[in-house]
Order: structure tokens, then C-alpha cells, then sequence
């Protein structure tokens, strides 16, 4: 076989195996994810320490955890049943600070941080008059 | 009389450590009086006092010495031996010891190198210098706020009311101890896992002692970090094991379902360990291209802060957390500490750094060292957000005295794509040549792996795992092992027709001629490994709970669990209830669970036991919730190749035994090794 057949064989299992990712990706079941334990997850559990809703044994969470299903089974969203919870026990109960307010900084920190650091290795490049190969 | 001497052993190893910084600085000062002779009898001590102390500790522990208040309040007569072993560590003040005791044998392990060199040894003696000040204030602290030998001066019927602190006034002792923390007794791990931690966490005094001494020398090179990479990735590699013991810890004992909650006290510990890694990284550019020379001032700076903020953040109580079971005044304590580092270390690195400064810029960002680049970015900025996560909802509690939450999905959400970036990067870096690397020259040694993690992709895909990370992650981690396995498959090869040796001795000539480069591979192949073993768990687990009535049966993930009946039993140490579960799988039963809680004499609380069926293909987990007369409700996990996630984890942290124990081959030139980097 020539190389040029080889050459033409690799691209085409290329083409085929990544073919297959995307169609996959694209049926992909996009994960029809339980409503009730998302917001469990997102909800702090009050008399515990930093655990989720979701993931702690305690009767609160279990109480409350009843209450989000009840929520949700009455057709209420996402932001209804959290700013439920937030009128509560305030803003300290989410896990998932809002992009917002007081957590605004926290999201716009680490890109703060990306921003600085590109510049910094974009500022330590040779100027492009030296990359000329010697 | 074993408080005195445990006492006194402290204060001994204190001024030993005094003794240490004063003789070290002169030596730094002075070449002529940088003499080992000078050195040996402070190390001595300071390792005489530590060992002493601990052994004080461990004899008191051992004979239930309860005129001691440490031990009054973390052991008991019934402790098992390994565990009242262990409750030397187990707590604050003995915590503390144990660190004294790792450091100890550190600045030993350093002496010893200094000892071996002919001549002056002027970075030697500085380092050792800045090891005593760092020890001195560890067994000042023992000596003072957190004193394990202080005696009980009022006794409970269990346990100490009131310490005193001078450990040669009148005691009493109570008549039993109140035991360790039952989440600490319930499993071996726990004896394990702090002294590993604590090996990472005081070895990265060893690269930031070195570091210091070379700033106040102004000895600008490779000088500092040459002879630290040992300690480094020594340190590196426990805190790796630490970290994945840690999640180990976790997932067998605490019964929540996970590894991994992003709890402070995680994060206290993968912070130092993110920036350690870059550290790891960039050493490697400034050795091979004389790069980076202050960043990695400013990195192994970080790294050490980090440990002392881990610390303080650990053992202050500041954050409440599952970890943060002591209050004490050794919160201010650390944090003055912290804040004394900082500030005199980088102005240290602010005073000199004109000197230490690199002169050399990049040419190109495609290029080997771009990769190293994106590698420290996406690490800084990884170690940038965990440090902000975790300190953030401090801060404005502090500042506002309002309360904010960022937990678990706020670190998921910016982990995940950095994560995925390292893996790519940790993909094209092995095989982009140094300086300038042209686009067909990659190309023609990526299209190989690349299709190999595509093909790898695509069975997942066929096999009906379809969630988008999850392919992403398989297809970014088995691009990084395919690189690796390319890598010496090419020059294993080449070395085995140059050579005229069969293929498998080529590719072991190939590893043993550069050790450093493939630990360093070895150690890439067990993240790649752990992160798809990662990408599988946070995505296809499944987790319930279940309420049974004795003889019902309900079907989770493809089990069908049934609960045939309740059961309980009193073993030497705890009385244990527990669910007898069946397990069965397509009418056939797998197995026979008893997931439990276990009741401690010595506490209200009782902890649960899960109970892991693990098979290859991933692990049935439950965990009891609640038990009584006429039901159980039980937590069911199913968490699909979960294996991956410890393997990985431990390839990664063994992977250094290869880069520093694999001998060379004599006679063997570095040119060709190097070359086979680029390969």
C-alpha cells in the first residue's frame, strides 16, 4: 500500500470514530436529571456542617427535602422554590451562590485571575522581531 | 512524671531549634564557621526532643495515663491498640507533635546532605537555618497554647473538665478516658492517613527553606531547586497518597455517599497540592530553559503559606466542618504565623528578586514550555478558585456579618472544564518540542493517540454512554495515555534496533535511561486513569434511599435488595445494630451486605458503617440511615468504576518511586536521554 492510501485509510477512520462521538453526543440522552435532587444539591442542610440537603441523613434535610418534591410535583421552578428557601434562612443557605449581590465577586474572581494570568505569559513572549528562526 | 519528661523534651527540642537557626546563620554568614561540627549537635537535639515527646506521648497513651488531659480527652482503657496508637495524632495538641517530630526528621534528612558535601555549604546552612525558625515555633506552640503533656486539674467520671498547664503540678487523674472521636475510631484509615498528609504538608519546608536561602544569598539557578526535587516530590507524593486516603477515608466510613464534598478542610489539603504540582512543573522549565525563576520563588512560597493556611484553617475551628472538631487559642496562633510568613517571605523575594530573576523569554507559545505555561495558569487559577471558595463566605461573614453559601456546586462548576483543560495540556505537552514547535511536526505525533481516543470515545458511545463531560473526559484522558504509550513505543524501538535488544528491554532502557521524565509519565498515567474514574462517578452514579420492611425487596440500579432482617450485636469496643441486606442480581444472589451504626460507650453520636459490594465493573454501596422495629431506610449508591478513582490516585503518588530510586544505566550519555524526551 502507498503512503498516500495510508494517509487517506487514517483520515478516514478519523472522520468515521469522531463521527460517531458527535452522533453521539447530539442523541445523547441530555440526562432527563431528577428536578428534586439537583435543588437538593444546590440547598444547604441548616443544622449540619456544609452537607447538601441531598446528602445528609438528618430529619431537616429530610424535611426539607420533602418540601422541594412537593414544590416541584406542584409545578413550580427552579427560582420560585430557591428564593422559597432564601426568604427563610437567607442567602447563607444556598451552596450555589447567585451571580449576583454579595457572590457576584466570588464568580468574577477566578476570571479576574485567567485575565491576569494570560497577560502575564502573553507579556513574557519574545517580541516578534526575535522569533525569526537564527 | 511522663508529662514532665514529654514536657520537657519540648522545650529541649525548642532551644535545640534555636540553637539550629543561630549556628545556621552564622554559617551563612560566614563560610568559615559553616561547619557541620556546629550543625550536628542542634539537629541532634531537635531530633532527640521530637522523638522523646512523641515517645512520652505514646507510653502515656499506652498505660492510660489520665493525670495527662490529652489523653484523658482522646483515649480510653477500652481503646483498641492500633487506635490508641493512632489518638496520639489524633487531635489537636498531639497533631502537633507528630509535626514536630515529621519535621524533625526532615531537618535531619537535610543535615545529612549538608554533611555529605565537601567545603562550605553556605545554601545548606541557610536552609537549616529557616527549618529551626519554623520548627521553633512548633514546639513553641507545643510549649505553650498547645500543650499535649498539660496534666488534668479537675477530673469528670469520663474524661478532664479543667487542664493545667505546668505538667509538674499536683493532678488528678480521672478514672476513665473519654475515647477518641468515634468518626476517627470507626476505621483503620484514620491511623493512616493524617501521618501522610502531614509528610506532604512538612516536606514542602525542605524546597521553601532552600528557596529562602538562596533569596538571602541572592544565588540566583538551579542551585536550590536541583537539590530540593527529591524532598519535593517526595513531599508531593504523600500528600497525593494523603489526599486520595482522605476521599478513601470518606467514602468507607462517613457513609454520605462520596469522596469528595469540596469541604474546607479537602480543600485545605488540595490547595498545597495543586500549587505544589505547578511547583513540580515549572522547576522542570526553569532546569531545562532557565525560565521562570521567580515564579518559582513565588510558587514554592505559595505552596508553604498554603500548608500553614491548611493548618490554620484545619485546627482553628474557624470553618465549621465534619474535620473541625477542636476550638483553641491556637487559631490566632497559626494565623499570626501565616501572616509573619507571607510577609517576610515575599519581602524576602520583593528585596532580591532583581537578582534572581530569569532573563530568558519564550518564542514561541506552541511550544513545550507553552504547555508548561497553560499547565501552571490552569493550576494557579484552579488553586486561585479553591482558595477563594473556601475563604469567601469567611470574609463577608467577617466584614458584613451576613451569611453566603458556596458549597459544593459552585466548585464543580469551575473544576470541571480546568480539569479537563490539564488533561489537555498534560496530552499535547509530552509531545511539542522545547522552543518552537511546527504544526506538522505535532500533527504527525498526535494523529495516532488522537485516534486512538476517539475510537475509545466512540465505544463509549456505543456501549450508551452518551453524557457530554464523560465523553470529554475519556476522550481527553485516553489521549493522555495514548501520548505516553506512543512516546515509548517510538523510542523504545529506536533504542532496541540501535541497540540490537528485543522490543520490552528497549522500552525498559528507554525508562531507566531518564527516570525523572517517566515518573513524571508514570504519574500522568495514573491522573488520566483517576480523572476517567472521576468523570464516570460524578456522572452515572446513581443514589437513593429506600424504606424496607424485613422480607420486601426494591430494585436500584439493576440490584434487587432486599432486607431480611435487623440484628444487633456488643463487640469489645461498641454496640453495633445493623441490616442484614440480600443482594441479587438478575435472580441471582451477589451478596449479603450488613451496612450498620455503630453506638461508642464514650459518645451520644452514633456512626454509620456502610457496607461496599465492589466488583469490576463498580460498586453497590449502602449505607443504614435509620433502623428500627418495623423498617430500615437505607442510602443505595451505585458508583460505576469507582476502582479507577483509588488506583489512579495511588499510580500517581507511587509513580515517584520510579523517578528517584531507578538507578541509570552506566554509561550512558545525557545527550541521548534528552533526546528521547522530544522523541
Amino acid at each position: 500500500m502507498d503512503n498516500r492510501a495510508r494517509t487517506l485509510i487514517g483520515w478516514a477512520v478519523t472522520v468515521v470514530l469522531a463521527a460517531v462521538v458527535v452522533v453521539g453526543l447530539v442523541m445523547g440522552d441530555s440526562a432527563p436529571q431528577d428536578r428534586v435532587e439537583a435543588l437538593g444539591s444546590r440547598i444547604k442542610c441548616p443544622v449540619c456542617q456544609g452537607e447538601a440537603i441531598g446528602d445528609s441523613p438528618s430529619e431537616t434535610s429530610a424535611a426539607m427535602m420533602e418540601i422541594v418534591a412537593e414544590k416541584v410535583a406542584a409545578g413550580e421552578t427552579d427560582a420560585q422554590i430557591i428564593s422559597y428557601f432564601t426568604a427563610r434562612y437567607g442567602d447563607g443557605i444556598l451552596l450555589d451562590p447567585p451571580f449576583a449581590g454579595r457572590t457576584l465577586l466570588v464568580w468574577l474572581l477566578p476570571v479576574v485571575a485567567v485575565a491576569g494570568g494570560i497577560g502575564m505569559i502573553l507579556s513574557r513572549r519574545r517580541p516578534p522581531v526575535n522569533t525569526a528562526r537564527t | 512524671m511522663t508529662a514532665t519528661i514529654g514536657y520537657l523534651a519540648i522545650l529541649f527540642a525548642a532551644l535545640s531549634s534555636l540553637a539550629l537557626t543561630v549556628q545556621g546563620f552564622r554559617g551563612m554568614r560566614n563560610p568559615a564557621r559553616a561547619t557541620v561540627a556546629k550543625l550536628q549537635w542542634p539537629v541532634y537535639g531537635l531530633v532527640g526532643g521530637a522523638v522523646l515527646a512523641m515517645i512520652a506521648l505514646e507510653v502515656g497513651i499506652l498505660n492510660d495515663d489520665f493525670s495527662i488531659a490529652y489523653i484523658a480527652n482522646n483515649s480510653a482503657t477500652t481503646t483498641p491498640f492500633i487506635f490508641k496508637v493512632a489518638s496520639a495524632w489524633a487531635a489537636l495538641e498531639g497533631s502537633i507533635v507528630l509535626w514536630g517530630l515529621v519535621l524533625a526528621v526532615f531537618v535531619y534528612t537535610v543535615y545529612r546532605g549538608v554533611a555529605r558535601r565537601s567545603g562550605p555549604d553556605l545554601l545548606g546552612s541557610g536552609a537549616l537555618a529557616v527549618m529551626g525558625i519554623v520548627s521553633l515555633y512548633f514546639f513553641v506552640l507545643m510549649a505553650t497554647v498547645s500543650n499535649p503533656f498539660s496534666i488534668c486539674a479537675q477530673p469528670a467520671s469520663i474524661g478532664c473538665l479543667e487542664a493545667g498547664h505546668w505538667p509538674w503540678a499536683d493532678s488528678l487523674a480521672a478514672l476513665e478516658g473519654r475515647g477518641p472521636n468515634p468518626l476517627l475510631q470507626n476505621h483503620i484509615l484514620m491511623a493512616v492517613h493524617p501521618p501522610m498528609l502531614y509528610v506532604g504538608y512538612v516536606g514542602m519546608t525542605v524546597p521553601f527553606a532552600f528557596a529562602m536561602a538562596a533569596l538571602m544569598l541572592g544565588a540566583s539557578g538551579t542551585e536550590w531547586l536541583l537539590r530540593t526535587r527529591t524532598w519535593t516530590l517526595i513531599a508531593w507524593s504523600f500528600l497525593t497518597a494523603g489526599i486520595v486516603l482522605g476521599g478513601l477515608w470518606s467514602y468507607e466510613v462517613l457513609g454520605w455517599g462520596g469522596y469528595w464534598a469540596w469541604d474546607p478542610v479537602e480543600n485545605a489539603s488540595f490547595m498545597p497540592w495543586l500549587i505544589a504540582t505547578a511547583f513540580l512543573h515549572s522547576s522542570v522549565v526553569q532546569a531545562r530553559r532557565g525560565m521562570l525563576q521567580a515564579w518559582n520563588f513565588v510558587l514554592v512560597i505559595a505552596t508553604f503559606a498554603l500548608t500553614i493556611l491548611g493548618t490554620f484553617l484545619t485546627r482553628s475551628g474557624v470553618i465549621t466542618s465534619v474535620h473541625s472538631f477542636t476550638q483553641s487559642p491556637i487559631g490566632p496562633a497559626l494565623l499570626w504565623f501565616l501572616m509573619v510568613v507571607l510577609v517576610a517571605s515575599f519581602g524576602l523575594f520583593a528585596a532580591r528578586a532583581h537578582l534572581v530573576a530569569s532573563s530568558p523569554r519564550l518564542d514561541s507559545l506552541a511550544s513545550r514550555e507553552g504547555a508548561f505555561l497553560l499547565n501552571n495558569l490552569l493550576l494557579t487559577v484552579f488553586a486561585f478558585v479553591v482558595l477563594t471558595g473556601t475563604l469567601y463566605p469567611m470574609f463577608v461573614e467577617a466584614f458584613s456579618g451576613a451569611q453566603v453559601g458556596v458549597g459544593r456546586p459552585f466548585f464543580d462548576r469551575l473544576a470541571i472544564p480546568l480539569a479537563f483543560g490539564l488533561l489537555l495540556a498534560m496530552g499535547l505537552g509530552p509531545i511539542t518540542p522545547y522552543r518552537s514547535a511546527r504544526p506538522d511536526i505535532v500533527w504527525q505525533r498526535i494523529r495516532n493517540p488522537l485516534r486512538v481516543a476517539l475510537g475509545a470515545a466512540a465505544l463509549a458511545v456505543v456501549l450508551g454512554y452518551r453524557t457530554p463531560w464523560l465523553l470529554a473526559f475519556i476522550l481527553a484522558a485516553v489521549f493522555v495515555i495514548s501520548v505516553i504509550a506512543r512516546n515509548l513505543f517510538v523510542n523504545a524501538r529506536t533504542m532496541a534496533t540501535k541497540r540490537q535488544m528485543s522490543f520490552p528491554a528497549g522500552a525498559l532502557r528507554v525508562m531507566r535511561n531518564d527516570p525523572g521524565y517517566w515518573g513524571g509519565q508514570i504519574s500522568h498515567l495514573g491522573v488520566a486513569v483517576l480523572a476517567i474514574g472521576i468523570a464516570f462517578s460524578a456522572n452515572l452514579s446513581v443514589a437513593t434511599d429506600i424504606t424496607l420492611t424485613p422480607g420486601s425487596t426494591e430494585s436500584v440500579a439493576g440490584f434487587d435488595i432486599t432486607y431480611v432482617s435487623s440484628f444487633t450485636r456488643q463487640e469489645s469496643t461498641r454496640f453495633v445494630s445493623g441490616a442484614l441486606v440480600e443482594v441479587a442480581k438478575n435472580g441471582k444472589v451477589v451478596s449479603n451486605l450488613e451496612p450498620r451504626l455503630n453506638q461508642y460507650p464514650t459518645s451520644t453520636q452514633s456512626v454509620a458503617t456502610p457496607e461496599v459490594d465492589a466488583s469490576w465493573n463498580g460498586d453497590l454501596y449502602l449505607s443504614l440511615k435509620s433502623i428500627d422495629a418495623r423498617q430500615v431506610t437505607l442510602g443505595v449508591f451505585w458508583f460505576p468504576f469507582i476502582w479507577l478513582v483509588w488506583v489512579g490516585g495511588f499510580v500517581a503518588a507511587a509513580a515517584v518511586v520510579w523517578s528517584r530510586l531507578v538507578k541509570k544505566p552506566s554509561g550512558e550519555r545525557l545527550t541521548e536521554t534528552r533526546a528521547s524526551r522530544d522523541g
